[in-house]
């Protein structure tokens, strides 16, 4: 154990989840005839069609940016959009983020946000690691039903609330699933041999290295968050080292899904949540060896309790057909009106890209806000050609001035709705709404923002992303 | 202080091809068919145009950029001739821009000529936008019902207005187009729908329904103006003149700034009230006989009544309820049947609607005609309530 991060651990974590939760059982029943195995209790997050890793990393990180800036903002996916494009890159914007502020992505591993974690720990930096997953699969797989789409961000820093105490790694090319160029879909192999191999090879000698260099036994440990290749592989693991600990993972597994690289930090949420002041708490990402990090509770973590919360709230989807068109699996015709594409352009980007994706408009002079900036302003008031002062929109809350829900032009999941809405300081913006109350929007409706993509043009291999005005509050999952 | 152009222009030809599905016809030939039928009314020959504006609004899917399109189509020898734009305002442009040339002296005759070709597009609404510029990185990306539909959201908030009585009002504004359409030879949709069918119809974009939609159409109609003078001399005793023609364009104001409650059209507003004092009309509820009024949708066309102050502020649907705008009504809207069943050309609408009116001035519309008609107002509105380009036309007769 490195004396360099003992003072450093947790300082906060985010969350976020998509709306829409597949009924399990509902596919189940649905593919009953096939006869194919696959989970068939809980619930599995689906990303709306316009979310990705980008989007849902940086709503997890949202949170965390609203003290002091990070040292660096660490971006981990397996499944991001652009291969060459840094991810990072793009969320530092979103998150309005200075420029100084040093990026990198981690991709290729499920493993990669604890291991981004942990070098930050053991760097002694305050850094934002933000993992964000949508993992194609394919119909009729397991894994399409285990998988689920969100992310989950944790915010190092000096006098944590949960600081490490203790942490071990193992590389280990133990192949329990992969996908690749030629192969997207994640291929998973024998689950008995995924388990037997993982827990004898992988997880229990690096849980027991991770607990001595704490220097606690492993029956100290009050709480897990360990991320699985197969079920019951903890209860294999805990068994063997004396362990009670719950697995706070097995929750969001059955709730959400596997978040591949953010499911790790998402069930040390739920972990940390739990914890009380005093406990030991485990963190153990899995792929292609493992990172195991023991942390000691010393006050509540900021964030936890966040996680908890919306991994309980969302809207049913019983759909099959919905959840395959959305995750494109399903290819719908849906006519000459969806050929339409719009290119977006690099000299536009480097123009405005910035304000765009970070959502900043500008104040004028008289002090109000208007989105986007211009030379005259909008105020009336106003006459003359006069520099505006960045303002961000992204964080505040606005009212719905006029609503429609769209049924004629495209729309991957419609129907559109698009609306003015109105925010305090005077800005005043048409835009996009998601997340669809059961009943739809109204006039006078309070809404918050939410990064999604623009615009999706698949013949060129490119997205854009903007801000869309999304429903303070969802419900409670299962009642809506 | 300017004075305007009232009566310093006159109208002595204009053409109107049959709006529609017109797949025979390609936009060249559509502005032939508006084109012949202009001058054969004016009783002039072609070589007498001397400058020309052609409306067309959507380049990219037909017409293509430029005045050559016109120029060649109408074999235009050597003239200036000169392409407009200004949304759904494209023809309404393209007759102010030939009468100002006249009015200003600059040319005797001029050839106004508004034409759309949509529906080589495939598919129904409008054609969609491809270019990258900064607004699509943020903008929602919605169709023309879906921007015009948020109108009946905030006019019902503003005036405690029930979404049911709404509908039911706008469903009267497409019944009462439909009654006249039926009418109107030239007309995309010609027949008459029950209520109960409009109530009913599928949502295209809530709360407007598929009656609640003007159709989507090929079209062209020309407009020959002159000076009044010239005018007379063709033989035209008491010749139809333009009494005003107004623009009003957003500055971004209605969509960025907070003061705006989506319930009414301010360019309208604006526009409406400088044609006014243009015409000369201080009393446009006693004053006018007609309108044709921009009913691309049907709530549309219900706050345009207030916009133009042919409504108090809302009573336009009790107004519409009770026949104010209806054939027989006080001052009857779309006494051709409107967008709502001609279609919307976007680049020929305006002038379509001059149509209507030039042939009500002159009494020469047959089963429509109205028994008095001394002013006839024209209105177009483009783009979105929160983003728009509104004209007002007025024209009358010289004496």
């Amino acid at each position: 154990m490195s004396g360099l991060a003992q003072s450093f651990g947790i300082a906060a974590l985010g969350g976020y989840i998509p709306l829409l939760r597949l009924d399990r059982k509902a596919v189940a029943r649905e593919l009953a005839w096939s006869g194919l195995p696959m989970p068939r209790t809980g619930t599995r997050a689906v990303a709306d069609w316009d979310e990705d890793a980008l989007t849902m990393a940086v709503e997890a990180a949202r949170p965390l940016c609203c003290r002091s800036a990070p040292e660096a903002l660490r971006f981990a996916s397996t499944s991001a959009y652009f291969t060459d494009r840094a991810q990072s890159g793009m969320a530092l914007d979103a998150l309005a983020l200075p420029r100084t502020v040093r990026t990198s992505d981690a991709g290729n591993s499920r493993r990669g946000a604890t291991s981004a974690l942990l070098d930050a720990l053991l760097g002694a930096r305050s850094e934002i690691v933000t993992a964000g997953e949508q993992r194609p699969t394919q119909p009729g797989s397991a894994a399409q039903l285990a998988f689920g789409d969100g992310a989950a961000a944790v915010r190092t820093g000096p006098h944590a609330p949960a600081r490490l105490i203790g942490h071990a790694s193992l590389s280990y090319d133990l192949i329990d699933r992969y996908a690749s160029r030629d192969h997207p879909f994640s291929y998973a192999y024998e689950e008995r041999f995924v388990r037997d191999a993982a827990v004898a090879e992988v997880l229990t000698p690096v849980v027991r290295a991770a607990c001595a260099a704490a220097g606690i036994a492993p029956a100290q440990l009050a709480h897990a968050a360990v991320h699985e290749p197969v079920s019951a592989c903890w209860r294999a693991v805990a068994k063997a080292l004396g362990s009670k600990a719950p697995n706070h993972c097995e929750a969001v597994s059955e709730m959400a899904g596997d978040l591949g690289v953010a499911h790790a930090l998402y069930g040390l949420g739920l972990a940390l949540d739990t914890a009380e002041v005093g406990d030991f708490v485990l963190l153990v990402g899995f792929g292609s060896g493992a990172d195991a990090m023991v942390f000691e509770v010393t006050s509540p973590v900021p964030g936890a309790s966040a996680m908890v919360a919306a991994l309980k709230e969302g809207q049913v989807l019983v759909s099959y057909s919905r959840f395959l068109s959305l995750t494109g699996s399903l290819e719908l015709d849906w006519g000459m009106r969806a050929e339409f594409e719009q290119k977006a352009q690099a000299t536009v980007l480097e123009r405005v890209g910035r304000d765009m994706v970070g959502f900043v408009g500008g104040r004028d002079s008289a002090g109000n806000v208007q989105f986007p900036k211009s030379a005259f302003p909008v105020n009336p008031a106003l006459s003359e050609v006069e520099k505006m002062e960045d303002v961000r929109l992204a964080d505040l809350e606005a009212t719905i001035v006029s609503i429609t829900a769209d049924r004629l032009n495209f729309s991957p999941d419609p129907p559109f709705d698009f609306g003015l809405v109105q925010f305090e300081n005077g800005a005043r913006v048409l835009m996009e709404m998601v997340n669809r109350p059961a009943d739809g929007f109204r006039v006078g409706d309070r809404v918050r923002m939410r990064l999604r993509i623009k615009a999706q043009n698949r013949r060129l291999g490119f997205r854009t992303y903007f801000w869309k005005a999304a429903p303070l509050v969802r419900p409670v999952l299962g009642e809506a | 202080m300017a004075t305007g152009i009232r009566d310093k222009v006159a109208i002595v030809g204009m053409g109107c091809t049959r709006f529609g599905e017109r797949w025979d016809v390609g936009a060249d030939g559509l502005m032939v068919e508006a084109f012949l039928e202009a001058l054969a009314d004016a009783g002039i020959e072609r070589a007498r145009i001397e400058a020309a504006w052609v409306g067309n609004a959507l380049d990219d899917i037909n017409v293509g950029n430029s005045a050559l399109p016109a120029a060649h189509a109408l074999r235009l020898d050597k003239v200036p001739v000169t392409r407009v734009e200004n949304m759904c305002a494209t023809g309404t442009e393209a007759l102010r821009g030939a009468a100002y040339a006249v009015a200003s002296g600059a040319v005797d005759i001029a050839l106004a000529i508004g034409v759309e070709k949509l529906k080589d597009t495939g598919y129904g609404g409008l054609p969609l936008r491809t270019k990258g510029v900064q607004n699509d990185l943020w903008m929602p990306y919605g169709s023309a019902p879906g921007t015009f539909a948020q109108l009946a959201g905030a006019y019902a908030a503003r005036h405690g207005i029930a979404p049911g009585d709404l509908k039911r009002a706008m469903a009267h504004v497409s019944w009462k187009s439909h009654q006249n359409g039926a009418l109107s030879p030239k007309a995309h949709l010609r027949g008459t729908v029950d209520m109960d069918k409009i109530l009913n119809a599928p949502l295209i974009a809530d709360p407007l329904g598929l009656f609640d939609c003007c159709g989507v159409s090929d079209g062209a109609a020309a407009a020959i103006v002159t000076t009044p003078e010239i005018a007379r001399a063709l033989g035209k005793a008491d010749p139809v003149t333009i009494k005003a023609i107004q623009l009003s364009a957003s500055n971004g104001w209605e969509m960025q700034f907070g003061a705006w409650d989506g319930a009414t059209v301010p360019n309208t507003r604006a526009a409406a009230a400088r044609a006014y004092a243009e015409a000369g009309i201080r009393d446009p509820r006693a004053e006018l006989d007609m309108t044709e009024v921009h009913d691309c949708f049907s709530i549309t066309e219900l706050v345009t009544m207030e916009d133009l102050g042919l409504s108090d502020e809302g009573r336009a649907p009790t107004d519409i309820l009770d026949g104010r705008f209806d054939r027989g009504g006080a001052i009857p809207c779309q006494l051709d049947g409107g967008l709502k069943c001609f279609g919307h050309p976007v680049g020929a609408s305006g002038l379509r609607m001059a149509y209507e009116v030039y042939t009500q001035l002159q009494g020469r519309a047959g089963d429509r005609q109205r028994d008095k008609v001394d002013f006839g107002l024209t209105h177009n509105l483009g783009g979105s309530p929160f983003n728009s380009v509104a004209a007002v036309a007025i024209l009358g007769r010289l004496n």
